[in-house]
């Protein structure tokens, strides 16, 4: 393979689809956390059990596969890799091999930029082990089973990842994408391994395993490019190795060379049948608008910039909201609303767009205040944290509470003679050239009146008054 | 025989639960001569018997198989009943689901009095690969022979106890149901793949394992596989399709099999050919060289590449024997839990059976016999294009003694397959009916019919007594 750029990464990510029961048997997904509650004879392998496929598990995967613009086979097709290790209920796992249902697609990150995706499969999901003084320090391991046999989605990328950074992007696109198609849920984690190789080494390439959680795969990206480059500048060379990253000590150990690479028997799944007609079956499922389309959608329909499209889209409820929004107030200013306030005092309260006590009425009516000078920015941000509190109607709010900010009033006049009577300082050095000082006086205006002035009448009074 | 009795006990002229008594008696009887059994369910059989005749006094409907008795192979769950495959290394294991077949049966009302003896697994032509610890089941028509396998101990339970209303549930991958009611003399059917559910059977190879039943008479079986068969949402590989009758003209011998059989075996089958002949039928040579030559070599490595997978989960963890020593590495753990529990035949197939399945062997072996096999199916399919029916002994001899067993290599005892493994391969329903040897011995006629056509195959097999 001809590579071009200093680092080459490729990604193989893990993610659990959002399905009620396992991928094999009726268990539920979620639920009791009580360890081994959500088990039966199928999931923990007993003697005699036999697996049924979860047709809302092939939904998932046919989503992804078009969302990803995949090639979908035609043969829903199982094998069995086979391996001895505990959180293995079966000592071998039902996965697809030779035929996976997705090939070829592709993760668009920007007009510019897109990864390869070589392949989406489904496969069952094993036990989770459980060390209770941590990794180094137990003597023995606890195996839970209630995640044993939960469908997952194993997408693997083309090398066309050139740094940790576009790594994180590259997740974070995907993430975004597998909460559009609905497939996944955001509280679940997502989990990777890595091939990582580097120009100076020619490209010798080392996987690494066991990354949980996207923040995580940035973080052992860079530690693994800088250890490699280590190496190298030590003299040393590198070997095909795979390592496992350690999120407590932020380092990489070697875990067995490619050499000893296990191998896994493969053979066909015996008690599944082949189950033919997935591409007419991908054609009746639906996708939405997908962020980079909807993102490119929003640039031209409404003329936002690419920056405030790109955020607007990065929740599909915000996506939503905004265009909803955009009906009833410019869009460019809604845009930039949304961005700089609505997500602020969302995020303050810890509460996702999609449960938004604020409603796009709220808003309009806002920003309608704003627009025709009725309020000031300051009055509509704190308008916008006191409706996180408590909705209410803001039209009448405003109205009720005399928030309506005095521009062209004699009132506004006195505030501004108070304010030069009481900063005697602050004039003198406005008098003698100091800008600064008229914009304390505008500041103090507009404490006085607890921002209801409006700030550019108050300066054009000031000015006239100082003479 | 059993529909009679069902009626009886329907009607309440037999007491369920006396009949089990004496039933129960000469199982332990002969279970201490025989060894026919691995368990004798004493406390569940006199239950449901006691519940069948409750049902009949309170006027409500116990079923088809009413107070009819079953035997079930060990490698089929029965709830809450030790079910081992006859391997040490399940010994104390209690399903906690009954084999869908198993629950059918007794939904019906039959009375399920123990689980059978087998090679552990299924591993075994003649049953003499019994797990460690187990005894080795003795042919009730010869104690020095064996019961053929693996379905041995519903073999010779089914001819032990024929003057009861018996029958055995079993199941065959290579050919344990046929061989075992050659041996034993009565008669064994395999149906079509898939007809069965096989949820609850512990799988051997799962693409051809099928459970069946061995009966002393065709039409007892007849009524246990209306009751068994059909579609099951738990298993995958269960067919909706319903099996099919379908008149009977054209008869195919397959010679190359009559050819591989000894001077006994064929004279017998030459016989039943010609009173076939004289029934009216058309008796033609069919030839099947592409089975003949690779068939038993096509069975073993897909049945061993499959079987490898599904013992690997016999690891001393969450079922089965356990090791109290557990302070040391998993792999250590499991490696001297398989090491201590397996017999010899286990172990020779799991690793030939990942052998053939390792990266560099795998298209050599594995993807070449599943190839060999669609060349089989395929050679079926154009027989039975020109014949209904196809007939071929079903094992080279009759009961060999335990002795003559322990002289023969592995491949000379897989080569003994060599007649039964075909329509294993192709999935097609096959019947035993035993034909009876001047030496108080027996040999089998197999009766085969294309995929699906069960029907067709067990009325002709009722026509044959």
């Amino acid at each position: 393979m001809n590579f071009d750029s200093d680092v080459v990464i490729g990604l193989e990510i893990h993610v659990e689809l959002n399905t009620k029961s396992k991928l094999f048997c009726g268990c539920a997904t979620a639920g009791s956390d009580t360890p081994n509650t959500r088990t039966c004879p199928v999931c923990l392998g007993h003697p005699g059990s036999k697996p049924v496929i979860n047709e809302g598990a092939v939904d998932r995967i046919l989503k992804l596969c078009k969302a990803l613009e995949c090639d979908v086979a035609d043969a829903l097709v199982f094998s069995r890799k086979s391996y001895f290790y505990p959180d293995m209920s079966k000592n071998f796992q039902i996965t697809q091999f030779r035929e996976p249902l997705g090939r070829g697609g592709t993760l668009r990150l920007s007009s510019d930029r897109q990864v390869g995706i070589t392949r989406v499969h489904l496969e069952e999901d094993p036990a989770a082990l459980v060390h209770p003084k941590g990794l180094a320090g137990s003597q023995y391991v606890l195996i839970d089973y209630n995640r044993a046999g939960n469908p997952l989605a194993e997408i693997v990328t083309q090398p066309q990842i050139t740094s940790p950074k576009q790594a994180r992007e590259f997740l974070n696109a995907l993430m975004r994408i597998l909460s559009y198609i609905g497939v996944f849920d955001s509280h679940a984690i997502i989990k990777a391994d890595a091939n990582v190789s580097i120009r100076e080494s020619g490209y010798e390439r080392v996987e690494i395993k066991n990354i949980t959680g996207f923040k995580e795969i940035e973080r052992a990206l860079a530690h693994e490019v800088s250890r490699q480059r280590q190496v190298l500048r030590r003299g040393d060379s590198l070997v095909q190795e795979t390592r496992s990253w350690d999120a407590n000590r932020k380092t990489t150990a070697h875990m067995r060379t490619k050499e000893t690479e296990d191998d896994y028997g493969y053979i066909f799944e015996p008690d599944l049948r082949v189950v033919e007609g997935m591409r007419a079956r991908a054609k009746t499922i639906n996708i939405p608008e997908l962020p980079f389309q909807r993102a490119k959608r929003l640039v031209k329909e409404y003329e936002l910039d690419a920056e405030d499209a790109h955020v607007m889209v990065s929740e599909q409820a915000l996506a939503d909201f905004f265009e909803e929004l955009a009906e009833r107030a410019d869009p460019i200013l809604s845009a930039q609303w949304l961005r700089r306030e609505l997500l602020r005092v969302l995020n303050y309260a810890d509460v996702p767009v999609s449960d938004s006590p604020i409603t796009v009425d709220h808003l309009a009516d806002v920003l309608s205040l704003l627009a025709d000078k009725t309020i000031s920015e300051n009055t509509a941000q704190r308008l916008m944290e006191l409706l996180i509190e408590e909705p209410f109607n803001v039209k009448e709010y405003v109205e009720t509470e005399g928030l309506q900010q005095l521009s062209a009033s004699d009132e506004l006049k006195k505030y501004c003679q108070v304010a030069i009577e009481n900063n005697p300082e602050a004039v003198k050095d406005f008098r003698s050239g100091k800008q600064k000082s008229l914009h304390y006086l505008v500041g103090q205006v507009m404490r006085a009146t607890h921002g209801q002035a409006e700030p550019q009448k108050t300066r054009e009074l000031l000015l006239k008054l100082l003479g | 025989m059993i529909r009679e009795h069902a009626a009886r006990v329907r009607a309440g002229e037999q007491s369920a639960s006396e009949y089990v008594q004496r039933a129960l008696a000469r199982c332990e009887e002969l279970d201490k001569q025989h060894s026919f059994f691995t368990v004798i369910t004493r406390e569940q059989a006199q239950a449901q018997a006691q519940h069948i005749d409750k049902q009949v006094r309170d006027g409500d409907d116990p079923g088809p198989l009413a107070g009819v008795l079953v035997s079930v192979k060990d490698n089929l769950c029965v709830q809450g009943v030790e079910t081992t495959a006859c391997s040490r290394i399940l010994r104390g294991y209690q399903p906690q689901f009954s084999a869908t077949a198993v629950q059918r049966l007794v939904n019906a009302g039959a009375v399920i009095i123990g689980k059978t003896s087998m090679d552990a697994f299924g591993f075994g032509t003649f049953n003499q690969n019994v797990g460690l610890g187990y005894q080795t089941p003795t042919n009730p028509l010869d104690a020095s022979r064996v019961t053929g396998g693996s379905s041995g101990g519903s073999a010779a339970a089914t001819q032990a106890l024929n003057e009861f209303a018996h029958v055995s549930l079993a199941e065959s991958t290579g050919g344990s149901i046929e061989c075992p009611a050659a041996y034993c003399g009565v008669y064994g059917h395999c149906p079509t793949y898939g007809l069965v559910s096989r949820n609850g059977l512990i799988s051997y190879a799962n693409s051809l394992d099928k459970v069946g039943v061995l009966a002393c008479n065709p039409a007892d079986i007849s009524l246990v596989m209306q009751v068994i068969s059909g579609p099951d949402e738990q298993e995958s590989t269960s067919l909706r399709a319903s099996p099919q009758a379908g008149d009977v003209e054209t008869v195919g011998v397959v010679s190359d099999a009559i050819a591989q059989a000894e001077p006994a075996v064929r004279d017998a089958f030459a016989s039943f050919v010609k009173t076939l002949e004289s029934k009216g039928y058309d008796i033609v040579d069919v030839e099947l060289p592409v089975t003949s030559k690779y068939g038993v070599a096509a069975y073993y490595v897909l049945a061993m590449c499959e079987a490898s997978t599904n013992l690997a989960s016999l690891s001393g963890l969450r079922y089965g024997q356990e090791q109290s020593k557990k302070d040391i590495s998993f792999n250590e753990y499991f490696t001297r839990v398989r090491s201590k529990h397996f017999n010899t035949e286990s172990k020779r197939r799991i690793m030939l059976g990942t052998f053939a399945r390792m990266a560099g062997y795998r298209d050599a072996y594995y993807k070449k016999c599943t190839q060999l096999r669609t060349h089989i199916i395929q050679e079926y399919e154009q027989a039975f294009e020109k014949v209904d029916i196809l007939l071929s002994p079903t094992m080279p001899t009759s009961a060999p003694t335990v002795d003559q067993v322990r002289e023969l290599s592995p491949a000379q005892m897989y080569a003994m397959d060599r007649l039964t493994v075909g329509p294993n391969l192709a999935g097609i329903p096959h019947a035993s009916v035993p034909l009876k040897l001047p030496d108080g011995l027996f040999a089998g006629a197999m009766v085969m019919g294309w995929q699906l056509r069960d029907e067709q195959v067990l009325r002709f097999t009722e026509g044959c007594q």
